[in-house]
């Protein structure tokens, strides 16, 4: 099956992944600002930031798609831009786009992708046969692709990422437009692919699908401004977060800041974090000058953790990469 | 290398089967010009109806082979924004098989194109021997080959899907014209027998003509050397151009974004 351990052999002391002081400038624009990362092999790692943060130029480079304007960065010990190949032929990659050849049933997709990476024709049917297989796409196997669901062609692009068995995956918003069914089974599949000692490098938009993560690198403006365990992530913001709505929030927030408590900036409603929420919160709601229409203590998400270190949600931002 | 050029010429030639209808409408250019274009002149000039047509036979032929394999290498232009080919260029393979199997797969369907006109030669008076059959082949394979290493060479140099289209007809036409495929260029003007010197197309049409009519233009092995250095030449250009350029191209959108 596919999803044996990937290449043992090899030295599983190098770091999956290696980034020093690494900057990408796109004329005037500097998407990437010094990064510095080290991600050792066999974790899931989740790179999170707001749309135009250097997510995927970041990506891109460590995929050997682009080529840095500073700084260096390996995969797997291979330098991205001298060792292109080699990196080339140690990764697999899910990219945002399709890249499956719509026209072709998912069996010859698989089967020429391994021919373009050097496998006999023969070498090539089997290995497609046993990925079809493991990833349940058995009935989808011999129809165009264009005839399958969004699920089954997603779980197509991660099969041809995995033909040539590769020992660190990218997953570029592998998942998006997938309804939470099919995302659930697809990062099922990825977390099988994990426990068998894969790095997987993602970005993502969801939330609960960061929660996954070994660990978590947020990136806002071109550097990482955190980078540690989903857990440690929240344990950051400490107690409990109160969300509030309310029928003049600008007024609330006002009367807040004025008791000496800091509102977070941003997001779709007013939210306080406070070491122990439930003590302060009778005393909130009875003297708040505003009719408060929805109270909620909550222990602190991961959205909460972005909104405070980010002062905005991930959903919110402009265009761009 | 070998296996790279052999995927993806088996990827191409998939895609060209699953499309085989566009076989058959493609037939329909070159019939024009030949029964239609081919009986109406032919009636109106000296050499008479049924030699027109069996002059112009070789040069519809050439037609054929030239914007199939001009289409084939438009392909790429779009490939390379989405899709599979994208997966192609991040795999280790090496950027000389991408190219030489682009030119091999664009000659292959410009000859499937060419070859399904050679059953209707013997209805335009063309009948060919053991000897001229293959020889009219040989020149053909020839002609698609260099006219795809045209088309890959110029399509790989252009991102925007929609300017490569318009650049191609404005230079494919003319190339067909001067290359005297439709008319002798011994009677044409002296401008276009100089121009047509510098134009590939009026050497392959010439040695195909010369397989079917016995008379040649240009000296044969002058027409087989200049489409030889024609091959080798754009075949270099082309590989230039797959190792180059992928930092723009691939995430081509999102550049163009910050350029813009």
């Amino acid at each position: 099956m596919s999803v044996s351990a990937a290449d043992t052999s090899a030295d599983t002391q190098v770091p999956a992944v290696e980034v020093a002081g690494l900057e990408k400038r796109y004329g005037t624009v500097e998407a990437l600002r010094g990064i510095d990362l080290t991600i050792r092999q066999g974790e899931r790692f989740a790179l999170l930031g707001p749309n135009g943060a250097g997510k995927t130029t970041l990506f891109s480079i460590l995929a050997t798609l682009r080529s840095p304007s500073g700084g260096s960065a390996r995969v797997l010990g291979h330098d991205v831009v001298r060792e292109r190949d080699a990196v080339r032929r140690s990764m697999g990659i899910v990219f945002q786009e399709p890249a499956i050849e719509r026209k072709l049933t998912g069996r010859d997709n698989l089967l020429l992708m391994g021919l373009f990476y050097g496998l006999a024709p023969g070498e090539a049917r089997r290995r497609a046969a046993e990925l079809l297989a493991s990833l349940g796409l058995d009935d989808a196997a011999d129809r165009a692709t264009e005839k399958l669901s969004g699920g089954q062609r997603r779980k197509l692009e991660l099969a041809r990422a995995l033909v040539t068995n590769p020992r660190i995956l990218f997953l570029d918003e592998a998942t998006l437009g997938l309804d939470v069914d099919a995302r659930r089974s697809f990062w099922s599949h990825v977390g099988t692919l994990a426990a068998a000692g894969r790095t997987v490098f993602f970005t993502t938009h969801y939330m609960e699908e960061a929660e996954v993560a070994d660990r978590i690198a947020l990136i806002s403006s071109g550097r990482i401004i955190a980078l540690d365990t989903p857990r440690a992530l929240k344990a950051r913001l400490g107690g409990g977060v109160i969300s509030l709505q309310t029928d003049d929030d600008v007024r609330a927030r006002e009367w807040l800041a004025g008791r000496g408590f800091t509102p977070e900036p941003g997001g779709p409603e007013l939210r306080l974090v406070h070491l122990d929420p439930a003590s302060i919160l009778p005393e909130l709601l009875k003297n708040l000058p505003v009719t408060v229409q929805r109270v909620e203590v909550h222990a602190p998400s991961l959205e909460d953790v972005f909104l405070k270190l980010t002062g905005r949600g991930l959903a919110a931002g402009g265009g761009g990469a | 290398m070998i296996r790279g050029i052999y995927a993806i010429m088996v990827l191409d030639l998939k895609r060209v089967w699953i499309d085989r209808v566009r076989i058959i409408t493609g037939l329909a250019q070159p019939l024009l010009y030949l029964f239609v274009l081919g009986a109406g002149l032919g009636g109106n000039v000296r050499s008479g109806g049924a030699d027109f047509q069996r002059f112009i036979f070789p040069g519809v032929v050439g037609l054929s082979l030239l914007f199939s394999a001009v289409f084939a290498a438009i392909i790429i232009v779009f490939d390379r924004q989405v899709g599979f080919f994208k997966a192609v260029l991040v795999s280790p393979l090496p950027r000389a098989a991408i190219a030489y199997g682009k030119i091999a797969s664009g000659a292959a369907q410009a000859l499937i194109q060419g070859v399904i006109l050679l059953p209707f030669a013997p209805l335009v008076g063309v009948h060919f021997g053991f000897a001229s059959f293959f020889e009219m082949l040989g020149a053909m394979v020839l002609g698609a080959v260099a006219f795809s290493a045209m088309g890959v060479a110029a399509a790989s140099r252009f991102t925007s899907t929609t300017v490569f289209p318009i650049i191609s007809n404005a230079l494919l036409l003319p190339m067909f014209f001067m290359a005297g495929a439709l008319y002798p260029l011994r009677n044409a003007p002296h401008w276009m027998q100089v121009a047509s010197h510098f134009d590939p197309v009026a050497y392959a049409v010439d040695l195909m003509r010369g397989s079917v009519l016995g008379v040649y233009f240009f000296p044969p092995w002058l027409s087989v050397a200049v489409q030889v250095v024609l091959v080798a030449g754009l075949g270099w250009m082309s590989l230039g151009v797959f190792n180059r350029g992928e930092d723009d191209s691939i995430l081509g959108e999102t550049q163009i974004k910050w350029r813009r």
